[in-house]
């Protein structure tokens, strides 16, 4: 989930919830559920979080445990899912389904042929939400009347491009990739007690004096989700590095070393798959009633499990628009 | 066509009205005077602007459409000594606005209005109460909303006749109450709403302090600010989307 080293460049700053209030945040839906899945809900420990089939119902619950936050502090969420069909329409549900098997497929060609940067990049999609998750997780969020976007590929990278759009005020993910990416903001640690943190852009480029695609190059040099990197370069190496010859290929040439693959990564930061074709309501009218019924009597959640998210999903008062009432 | 002269007052006004809600907006200069109506970018604010042609020193327009950068030309308008006159005057060739104040000339690169965010609908409501008050009393219940929250409920009581407002901090509460005898009118009707206080911060702003103002509200329902500049020839209606329980 991005390289934790590109903390050490990234310029952050902890913002107060307050300071969000009214504001749109695009999520990389794969991995704010991931935080739920792993943290908050513990799905590996207890039967707690599968029904009696075994089937899988943890991202329900955590769902129902993240949405107040953004809720309570007036933020409207645009979950943006990783690669498949553009809406949950049911005879789409099946091209899903298809999509999900060519990924599978194609990822077994990658590991045959032994292509990393595709196994990186389809393993990243294909991993850990199961094919259920990925249905009900989108038809909880539809009954909450959360925004759902569809991402071609790379969720982060649609989140980055619809910020970038001007249709969303920040991209939210724990991923400091969002930055190559080129998410101009992107608020971290949304899942976490507490403010969260801004990573911003501008400033990051300001304070090494980088253009974006030199940063995406000293990021390849430390390592991505899609190349391991050169060993013995680490944050600060790499961006004195660039600074010196310019972009990866010099810095490379300079050192002796080569990075399997370096164009394509390169190439899937810098202009990655994403698409203008989407839309979104941002003011949400959320039918707590059949999102509950979901939950806990067509799924059998434990009603008491999801209780205390519903009622704080209830008591969060939201800013309405002017259109509803014209 | 479009030629008129104005004071700088007048002008200020008018544009500080919009601005406090976009940045950029459509003008119709129609024959009668200037109409201005905007929403925000989150459609939770509007404002409704008319200045007759009598609030002009002269006034000519054929009914034509601009599309002006308010920051801009409010700069522009900040250039002029209180009392001077801004002569305005829009070159249809070049699309630029000609603006003069005492020799300064400056010439105002217009935007094109299909670039602007479309101009909305007017929700049509119909809300029970009706509070005229002072400028000044909006704008000290604002005040003091402010030091203990970010939002203010505004209502009336229908029984004891009396206009309230209440803001609840984390800490902090502030509750004021204003009857008929504070007030210069009150339609008693059942109302209570909550309101973003950042939205009703910056319409408070452009509120003169010694101007009546009609409040329409309801329950749960969008509020009307209703007040009139420039010597009651210029009428600027503000509508503001309320804050509810999602459920």
């Amino acid at each position: 989930m991005g390289n934790a080293a590109l903390r050490d460049i990234a310029v952050l700053e902890e913002v107060p919830f307050e300071d969000l209030a009214g504001s749109v945040v695009a999520v990389d839906a794969h991995n704010w559920l991931y935080r739920y899945l792993t943290t908050t809900v513990k799905w590996t420990s207890s039967g707690k979080y599968t029904t009696a089939e075994g089937t899988e119902v943890a991202n329900l619950i955590g769902i129902v445990q993240g949405l107040p936050k953004f809720f309570e502090h007036d933020i409207t969420p645009v979950m943006v899912f990783d690669g498949g069909p553009s809406d949950l329409k049911t005879d789409e549900i099946e091209s899903r389904r298809e999509q999900r098997r060519t990924y599978e497929e194609q990822l077994e060609t990658a590991r045959e042929e032994g292509d990393e940067v595709a196994i990186a990049q389809l393993e990243s999609r294909t991993q850990r939400l199961t094919e259920t998750i990925q249905t009900t997780s989108r038809e909880l969020l539809s009954l909450l009347d959360v925004p759902v976007v569809e991402a071609p590929a790379e969720g982060e990278a649609q989140a980055a491009h619809i910020v970038r759009r001007g249709d969303a005020d920040y991209v939210g993910s724990e991923d400091y990739d969002a930055l190559l990416f080129g998410a101009p903001r992107t608020l971290r640690q949304l899942t976490s007690k507490g403010d969260p943190e801004l990573m911003d852009l501008e400033a990051t480029l300001e304070k090494h004096g980088l253009t974006l695609e030199q940063l995406i190059d000293a990021a390849i040099l430390i390592g991505t989700d899609f190349n391991p990197g050169v060993s013995g370069i680490g944050p600060k190496t790499a961006i004195s590095a660039i600074t010196e010859h310019g972009d990866l290929w010099s810095v490379l040439e300079a050192r002796g070393e080569t990075v399997e693959y370096g164009d394509r990564v390169r190439q899937l930061f810098r202009d990655p798959n994403v698409t203008d074709d989407y839309e979104f309501e941002t003011t949400l009218d959320p039918d707590l009633e059949a999102a509950r019924s979901f939950v806990v009597d067509e799924w059998g959640v434990d009603a008491d499990e999801v209780a205390r998210g519903f009622e704080r999903i209830e008591g969060s008062v939201v800013q309405t628009g002017l259109d509803r009432w014209s | 066509m479009f030629k008129a002269i104005v004071s700088a007052e007048t002008l200020s006004s008018t544009l500080d009205s919009v601005s406090v809600l976009v940045d950029e907006c459509k003008i119709h200069l129609e024959e009668d005077g200037l109409q201005i109506r905007a929403v925000d970018p989150a459609n939770v604010g509007m404002v409704d602007l008319s200045l007759e042609a009598a609030a002009f020193e002269s006034y000519e327009a054929d009914g034509g459409l601009i599309g002006v950068d308010l920051s801009r030309l409010e700069d522009i308008a900040g250039m002029a000594e209180s009392g001077q006159l801004v002569q305005l005057e829009l070159d249809e060739e070049t699309r630029k606005l000609h603006i003069q104040i005492d020799g300064l000339e400056y010439t105002l690169a217009l935007i094109d209005p299909d670039s602007i965010r479309q101009e909305p609908d007017i929700p049509d409501l119909d809300l029970p109460a009706e509070v005229i008050l002072e400028g000044k009393d909006i704008n000290r219940s604002v005040k003091a909303a402010d030091m203990v929250s970010d939002h203010i409920a505004l209502g009336v009581d229908d029984a004891d006749e009396f206009f309230y407002v209440n803001a609840e901090g984390d800490t902090d509460d502030v509750h004021l109450e204003l009857t008929p005898d504070d007030l210069i009118d009150l339609q008693v009707g059942s109302a209570h709403s909550l309101f973003s206080l950042d939205y009703l911060k910056d319409m408070n702003k452009a509120i003169p302090t010694d101007t009546e103002v009609t409040l329409e509200l309801g329950e749960e329902f969008p509020i009307k600010m209703h007040f009139g500049f420039a010597e009651g020839q210029g009428q600027v209606t503000y509508m503001l989307a309320p804050r509810i329980q999602s459920d």
